[in-house]
């Protein structure tokens, strides 16, 4: 699995003042614990960068190869701002990411042939965000076969279903086993295609100190059906250690959950009866609630 | 060819909920199949009960054809739920209307005790709504718990933000939890877990919220049918309550309602057969033509398969 590392967010406010005064430090630290826990790229999600946009994209990308010897993955809506940051790069970067919309198309993809670099396709649409494993196939397989026109072949695309809240009542659950089918069935339409997803959106809205356990074993999940990479929080020490194959047992746990056995949970330490209702909720066998684990 | 049409069964029950001490009981839920899939195995033992909606207070926004059958009545709220009980409602439901701090704000031993009469009063259940005002609510609803002890009630709503006090009241007086979330699924199974750490859920009955025709009631069927689906065919332990549709004052605060006798009956019983259908278990309505008319409409017999 190829971690991407995601935390250098404009959203974040210490993120966002850093680049805003030019103060190095804050970004430093952070890209320097990223690199340190194990990731393969570090995201940079700059926003739109409206003000003195190429100036800002150099010194963002500087800064974190300053301390970093890692490939970076360049994340922004702008063309110009993603341009300016693809130049700066030291390392073969990603470009995160281009989209089916006609703009992005027509935009991005270029870049990515221009600069020699891999290049994440989302199944967004001028339509809209397809909601089944096949529709998502459909959208995605229109865009990598303009891409492939543009001469950027699949192995150089990684492919993003658009990982959505699981908590969102009606849909999320659903959406959840969508994305996992369509990872799932990615290669055979799409040989040699890569894949990624943005993970820790699958917790997004739930109480923060039960995002991980989504995120854990979702991923499991996710990696379970083929997925080649995933941008989530490093910092994270479990869910690295998921990532390297080091906890076994929990993977096993979710496996078996996931395949539908029913596991006596009286038997089981708390951590691995969270693990098993956190399978069952993302499996889409119970109900979500945010009292999932109390229940 | 020929055809036959099939049949599921399911493996989820509702769970059967008792009202009311005695001679007065009425029981709601049970049912092993889908709202009036009576062609599936399983059975619906239970058919729907309707209750008349009155208030602690005169009302003052109610339309003079909604206020008629009880004109006479009206001022006194014991012998107004005297009256429901001759129109033939199966239980009374009354709302502390006048407890909110935004309209008398009265307090809660007042209500208490009109609450006692009502029930001492009548020979069928009822059921209590606060004012929905959380705070007031966490304070009037104890009481009310306290002065009616052992009645058997169906109190309610018991609400996020005061579960733990307004839970443990209606437990220690032996009465019925009504838990009501926002129209969202959700939120509804997390009220539900919060409130089994040390409420029974064979004492739980479900208020999704349901807003009259042409006013967003699409929402509540649709939550109202997912609900029953958990709880007949996943058997969702936290789904598996009866649900109490409470639109009487939804349907005839809209200017539809109000325009005309005919009209706000139709408004009002259209209402119900959509919530019927969506898997109510008890209605609560406030004109008493439409008990007899919904009933017509929904058929005796059948559910006695």
């Amino acid at each position: 699995m190829i971690v991407i590392a995601e935390g250098i967010h404009v959203i974040a406010k210490t993120v966002n003042d850093a680049i805003k005064s030019r103060d190095k430090k804050p970004i430093q630290d952070l890209a320097r614990a990223q690199a340190e826990a194990g990731a393969d790229y570090i995201d940079l999600n700059v926003g739109f960068v409206r003000k003195d946009t190429e100036e800002t994209m150099q010194w963002i990308v500087n800064t974190v190869q300053g301390v970093a010897d890692l490939p970076l993955s360049i994340d922004t809506m702008n063309p110009v701002a993603m341009e300016a940051g693809l130049k700066a790069c030291k390392k073969r970067p990603l470009l995160n990411s281009a989209s089916g919309k006609t703009d992005s198309k027509e935009q991005m993809l270029p870049l990515a042939k221009k600069y020699d670099c891999d290049v994440v396709i989302s199944c967004i649409n001028d339509k809209g965000m397809p909601p089944e494993a096949d529709s998502k196939l459909d959208s995605i397989m229109n865009t990598v076969a303009y891409a492939n026109e543009l001469g950027i072949p699949n192995e150089h695309i990684w492919c993003d279903p658009i990982v959505l809240p699981a908590s969102t009542a009606g849909t999320g659950q659903d959406h959840a086993l969508a994305t996992y089918e369509f990872i799932k069935i990615l290669p055979e339409a799409l040989p040699d295609i890569k894949s990624t997803v943005g993970l820790s959106n699958i917790s997004s809205g739930v109480p923060v100190e039960l995002r991980p356990f989504l995120n854990r074993v979702y991923l499991v999940m996710m990696d379970r059906s083929g997925l080649y990479s995933s941008i989530h929080d490093v910092l994270d020490e479990d869910i690295m250690k998921l990532c390297r194959g080091e906890r076994q047992n929990i993977v096993d746990l979710i496996y078996r959950t996931w395949d539908g056995e029913n596991i006596d949970l009286s038997s089981l330490p708390q951590e691995e009866v969270n693990y098993v209702k956190t399978a069952k909720v993302l499996a889409g066998e119970v109900l979500y609630s945010d009292a999932w684990l109390e229940a | 060819m020929e055809y036959s049409a099939p049949v599921e069964a399911y493996t989820g029950i509702v769970r059967p909920m008792t009202i009311g001490k005695g001679a007065k009981a009425i029981t709601i839920g049970g049912e092993s199949i889908l709202p009036f899939h009576f062609f599936d195995e399983g059975s619906s033992p239970n058919p729907p009960k309707f209750a008349l909606e009155i208030l602690d207070m005169e009302p003052y926004d109610w339309p003079d054809f909604l206020v008629e059958p009880y004109k006479d009545v009206i001022s006194d709220p014991v012998k107004w739920a005297g009256r429901c009980e001759e129109l033939g409602a199966d239980a009374v439901c009354l709302l502390l209307k006048s407890t909110d701090p935004a309209e008398k704000d009265s307090p809660a031993d007042q209500a208490a005790s009109l609450t006692k009469k009502v029930a001492e009063a009548l020979n069928i259940p009822v059921i209590v709504y606060g004012s929905g005002d959380d705070k007031k609510d966490a304070e009037v609803l104890p009481k009310v718990a306290e002065a009616c002890d052992g009645e058997k009630l169906l109190i309610g709503p018991v609400l996020k933000e005061n579960y733990a006090v307004v839970g443990k009241a209606i437990l220690d007086h032996g009465h019925m939890a009504i838990a009501q979330t926002p129209m969202d699924i959700n939120l509804l199974k997390e009220l539900n877990v919060k409130l089994c750490h040390f409420f029974p859920a064979e004492k739980i009955v479900i208020d999704p919220l349901s807003p009259a025709l042409g006013y967003g009631i699409e929402y509540t069927f649709s939550l109202m049918e997912r609900i029953k689906q958990l709880g007949v065919i996943s058997k969702d332990s936290m789904t598996q309550m009866p649900m109490i549709a409470n639109f009487g004052g939804e349907v005839w605060k809209t200017k539809q309602a109000k325009e005309s006798k005919e009209q706000g009956l139709l408004w009002e019983g259209m209402t119900a057969m959509c919530l019927l259908l969506a898997g109510a278990n008890i209605l609560v309505l406030r004109h008493p033509d439409n008990i007899k008319l919904v009933k017509e409409t929904i058929g005796g017999e059948i559910w006695q398969k």
